[in-house]
């Protein structure tokens, strides 16, 4: 088994990599939805620039 | 024949073992119900315990050694970089991988235990604000999935073999895999220090 290309620590590696790799995108992502739909709600409309803070 | 998967395949049991866990601790919602219990001890570690008192009262010493956890953060940063970076074949491509992996590894540990022992003082002077913080529990969770990672998944299949006898898209997705949880441990520690 241990000879083999995809033996034990191989298909660990890969399938928690694909699980950490999906979650932190799918976190990330979330967070930059929450932020748009924020900014949506405050401002009326997403722009990049729109923050009156500064402008 | 579960007995003779368990033997052959140790770490893909031990992997299906922690995801079910965590699929079960969601389903009955077991981390809602203990949430609330842990707030006396983020009380005691701020008002009570001697490492809240210091962080509270003497600003100096919060300050340097937030410095020193910092710089800790920074060389793992700097380690995690270096080593997945050469993975990726992006850089000291004429340095072999596993000299590079066993090297920083060692460094990565050391600096890891900084982080952890400064980041424990660091919490108990602001332990009342980051209890109720989301992204302080992100971090949290991605700092244990992260050395999981590191010293379960990833070190113990780079040290096994030489690296050409790996398949360079597992090398790859390591790389990436280990570099995205490190940004997380990192872009959630400047979260909780910028809200």
């Amino acid at each position: 088994m241990n000879n083999s290309k995809w033996d034990d620590r191989t298909i660990a590696a890969a399938s928690s990599s694909v699980i950490i790799v999906g979650a932190l995108l799918y976190y990330w992502v979330g967070e930059v939805q929450s932020t748009v739909e924020l900014l949506e709600l405050a401002y009326g409309s997403f722009k990049f620039f729109n923050n009156p803070m500064i402008f | 024949m579960l007995s003779n998967f368990l033997s052959n395949y140790r770490s893909v049991a031990g992997l299906i073992f922690v995801v079910l866990a965590i699929v079960l601790v969601e389903f009955f919602e077991v981390r809602t119900s203990v949430y609330p219990s842990l707030l006396p001890f983020f009380e005691w570690l701020k008002y009570s315990s001697w490492i809240g008192y210091l962080g509270i009262t003497y600003g100096s010493i919060y300050a340097t050694i937030q410095a020193v956890h910092l710089i800790s953060m920074a060389i793992i940063g700097g380690t995690v970089l270096v080593t997945d970076l050469r993975l990726l074949g992006v850089l000291l491509k004429d340095i072999p991988s596993e000299t590079i992996t066993k090297g920083t590894h060692q460094c990565f540990k050391y600096s890891l235990s900084v982080a952890i022992a400064t980041g424990i003082f660091c919490a108990a002077g602001v332990a009342d604000k980051v209890y109720y913080m989301s992204v302080f529990w992100i971090k949290m969770l991605a700092l244990l999935v992260g050395s999981c990672f590191m010293f379960f998944i990833k070190q113990p299949l780079l040290n096994s073999r030489s690296h050409s006898e790996i398949d360079p898209w597992i090398l790859r997705i390591l790389a990436v895999a280990s570099i995205t949880i490190w940004f997380t441990v990192a872009a959630t520690g400047r979260w909780i220090g910028f809200s």
